[in-house]
């Protein structure tokens, strides 16, 4: 009896629990619905995005209305060519106006700001509750004098090497390489079989690549954070060290003649690492996953796979250098509701899984990581157990950025003493005008 | 005194106002154009062309003029500079070497372009209908935007085993002159230079081509029948008589040149470390990447300045010509 009073006395309590979730998620989802309904209009969308990032924010898009169905999306698209940071400038000067925007470089978010164009999206994240999904430190690097300006939704590691497991297999290297000594090794293989190690594009800018995620290696984010921002000069002996460093990787013949990096931009390169398979790895970004399927027929995880930038053992081994795409709202948007109520539903669950099924990575703790291919749920956990640090190139003011390609092709046509002591001479003039 | 003496003298000796007078008869000529109402037509059908110019080249013009007078970076506001972009300029090493670009740029493709433009065209004036095809095919060529010629000339250049050059020089035995052209700075610009003047080559054909039609038969074969060799008539009658069309195919060319920037876009972006960057290029590297819009502005007047000083003088000559 007594047993089965108690069985009574849960029983009842079990049904009272759940009568309390239902009520309380009756409750819940009340106010949400009836917010979701106060949000209304038009969403105008400064958009530049292309090709599968295009087919992605589209499903975004279609995501959000299905959750604030009077809402909606229209876009100003931008057919740009290069820096796209061209077109949208001379869109917003020309008077388009647009309640959010993408955004990927930290310096151009700046010189929003400073402009007095964007918002302040400090309280949004506290009063929406966008922490729950994201971790602070992408709020940092939103963020600018401690107010966040960008709400990250997705993210790539520059600190991955493509390879095809065909070149690697021809040249006899069963797995891949964790410190640098192995991975300078490793180029005797390579190039043994007729491989050149590494594909350097250098026609424009993906040569900075290498001297980034070098230089972040030997001297840590911190550093790093230090040179963008000029408080250490270009002439600092972490810049030369890393030069040379950078150095010892061409002197060992990883990446064929200087001419040759300098006449390939970052597809070549690619091409001559994912299709010809005359070079062993590229580093650079994760848009080149997408494209090694799209374009190139490749099966990822089977055909090509990329590893992490090798540890250098200087202390530094912990850090991975990241680009970022995030929507930030103008300060003058007409319709800062629905702009708000947007950018608190990008990093949900429901929109963090669009971003995932369409082949990329999102910041969002909420994602569900079995929906990520190998490549990038490979250099999601490689992100996540490291410290991050943006691309450096993207940081920099774009007097200076020019400069710093320009005087890294210098570099790489003659990487000696004295061509590092004047390519820092000469970064170190430009950056002091530049601030 | 004759009679052919005394109207010589006549004529010299009458005022330059009589109506006698060149002078005369074109005011007798406008005040009746005018009384038929001939000159208020004309002005209304002037207008829409005006109206167009105005907004299309006279506004952006003066708005260019005032734009380099600012020091304009991004978005961030404008300060008034005064001269300072123009000095920045003369003292911008990187401006220097532009400068430098161009005028070899500008020189050598303009004499390789004009120049076999104005040998093949020539040839052809020899042989006319036996040349019409190859005529097409260059001409076709100028057709094409310079985009897609850079595209073109990107797949003949490229460093790998997929560049048609390459290939080619190994196909012949000659490997080891196979070279990234594009990527070493004593080759890039030449290359560029070649691949501009190949797609240029056509309009200069075209124009020496016609005015050597307009040689008069009846010279040409009076050459023959007084004995003179195809290279003697082509020589002395036929190249001195198509002078007119080469200074045409000259001046645009120039113009074309000077201006040139798609070509050198797509297959160099001005590099290697700049070596191919022209003052075209660099206006566009500090007016849309840098959107520096004052000192890109300060640039595209030297531009300017460089096209007038060519252009000028020539529209002068021609206009007398046609007078």
């Amino acid at each position: 009896m007594k047993s089965h009073a108690i069985a009574r006395r849960r029983a009842t309590i079990a049904a009272g629990r759940v009568g309390l979730i239902a009520l309380a998620a009756l409750a819940f989802s009340a106010p949400a619905r009836a917010a979701a309904a106060d949000v209304s209009g038009d969403l105008v969308l400064l958009d530049w995005a292309a090709g599968s990032e295009e087919d992605m924010l589209k499903a975004l898009e279609a995501g959000f209305m299905k959750a604030y169905p009077n809402v909606t999306f229209k876009e100003i698209n931008l057919t740009t060519q290069g820096d796209q940071r061209g077109a949208i400038r001379a869109a917003l000067q020309a008077g388009q106006k647009a309640d959010i925007f993408i955004n990927t470089w930290p310096a151009f978010r700046k010189e929003l700001v400073d402009a007095g164009m964007l918002k302040d999206l400090t309280p949004l994240w506290t009063g929406a509750g966008i922490g729950d999904n994201l971790s602070s430190s992408w709020k940092d690097l939103g963020s600018i004098d401690g107010k966040l300006y960008g709400i990250t939704y997705t993210f790539g590691d520059r600190s991955a090497m493509f390879y095809t497991t065909a070149t690697m297999k021809k040249a006899g290297i069963t797995a891949q390489p964790k410190t640098w000594d192995e991975f300078v090794a490793n180029f005797k293989k390579l190039n043994d079989v007729k491989v050149n190690p590494i594909a350097i594009g250098a026609k424009v800018w993906s040569h900075t690549e290498w001297f980034e995620s070098i230089y972040e290696h030997l001297n840590g984010v911190d550093m790093a954070a230090k040179l963008t921002s000029h408080q250490i000069p270009w002439t600092d002996p972490s810049v030369k060290n890393t030069l040379k460093k950078y150095a010892e990787l061409i002197k060992a013949g990883c990446c064929g003649d200087a001419n040759t990096m300098l006449a390939m931009d970052w597809d070549n390169a690619s091409d001559a690492v994912l299709k010809a398979g005359t070079y062993g790895y590229q580093m650079i970004g994760m848009w080149n996953n997408d494209r090694a399927q799209s374009t190139d027929g490749l099966k990822q995880g089977d055909d090509y796979f990329i590893t992490q930038f090798p540890a250098m053992g200087a202390g530094h081994d912990d850090v991975a250098s990241v680009d970022t795409k995030e929507f930030s709202e103008f300060a003058n948007a007409a319709n800062p509701a629905a702009a708000d109520a947007f950018l608190a539903w990008i990093d949900t669950k429901d929109a963090a899984d669009i971003v995932a099924q369409h082949g990329l990575a999102s910041p969002s703790t909420k994602v569900d990581g079995s929906l990520y291919g190998p490549v990038i749920k490979y250099s999601v956990d490689a992100v996540a157990n490291a410290k991050v640090q943006f691309v450096m190139g993207d940081l920099l003011p774009g007097d200076l950025v020019d400069e710093y390609r320009v005087q890294l092709q210098k570099f790489l046509q003659d990487p000696s003493d004295a061509t590092i002591d004047a390519v820092t001479q000469d970064l170190e003039a430009k950056a002091a005008s530049s601030y | 005194m004759t009679e052919a003496t005394s109207d010589i003298e006549g004529v010299a000796n009458k005022s330059p106002k009589s109506p006698a007078t060149g002078g005369g008869r074109r005011k007798l000529a406008a005040a009746r154009w005018w009384k038929n109402g001939d000159v208020g037509a004309a002005y209304l059908l002037l207008v829409p062309v005006l109206v167009l110019f105005a907004f299309s080249v006279i506004y952006p013009l003066f708005q260019t003029i005032w734009l380099s007078f600012w020091d304009i970076k991004g978005l961030y506001p404008p300060k008034f500079t005064g001269l300072g972009n123009f000095l920045a300029l003369a003292r911008d090493a990187t401006f220097q070497h532009a400068v430098v670009t161009t005028l070899l740029w500008t020189g050598c493709t303009t004499l390789l372009s004009v120049g076999a433009g104005w040998g093949i065209s020539l040839l052809c004036a020899l042989a006319p209908r036996q040349t019409l095809m190859p005529r097409v095919l260059i001409f076709a060529a100028f057709g094409v935007s310079e985009a897609v010629t850079g595209y073109i000339w990107l797949g003949i250049y490229r460093p790998d085993a997929g560049g048609l050059l390459n290939s080619v020089l190994t196909a012949m035995g000659l490997g080891g002159l196979a070279h990234p052209w594009l990527g070493d700075v004593n080759t890039a610009l030449w290359c560029l230079i070649i691949a501009y003047s190949w797609a240029q080559t056509g309009l200069p054909l075209i124009l020496i081509y016609a005015a050597t039609q307009a040689i008069s038969k009846t010279v040409i074969e009076a050459a023959y029948i007084d004995g003179a060799e195809s290279g003697a008539i082509m020589r002395h009658i036929i190249a001195p008589l198509s002078l007119p069309g080469l200074r045409v195919a000259l001046f645009i060319n120039l113009l074309g040149s000077l201006r040139a920037f798609d070509t050198i876009y797509v297959l160099t972006a001005g590099g290697p470390v700049r070596s191919t960057e022209t003052i075209g290029f660099f206006m566009y590297r500090e007016s849309f990447t840098q959107f520096k819009l004052g000192y890109g502005a300060a640039a595209t007047l030297v531009l300017l300045i460089a096209v007038l000083i060519i252009s000028i003088p020539a529209i002068i000559q021609r206009t007398k010509e046609v007078r």
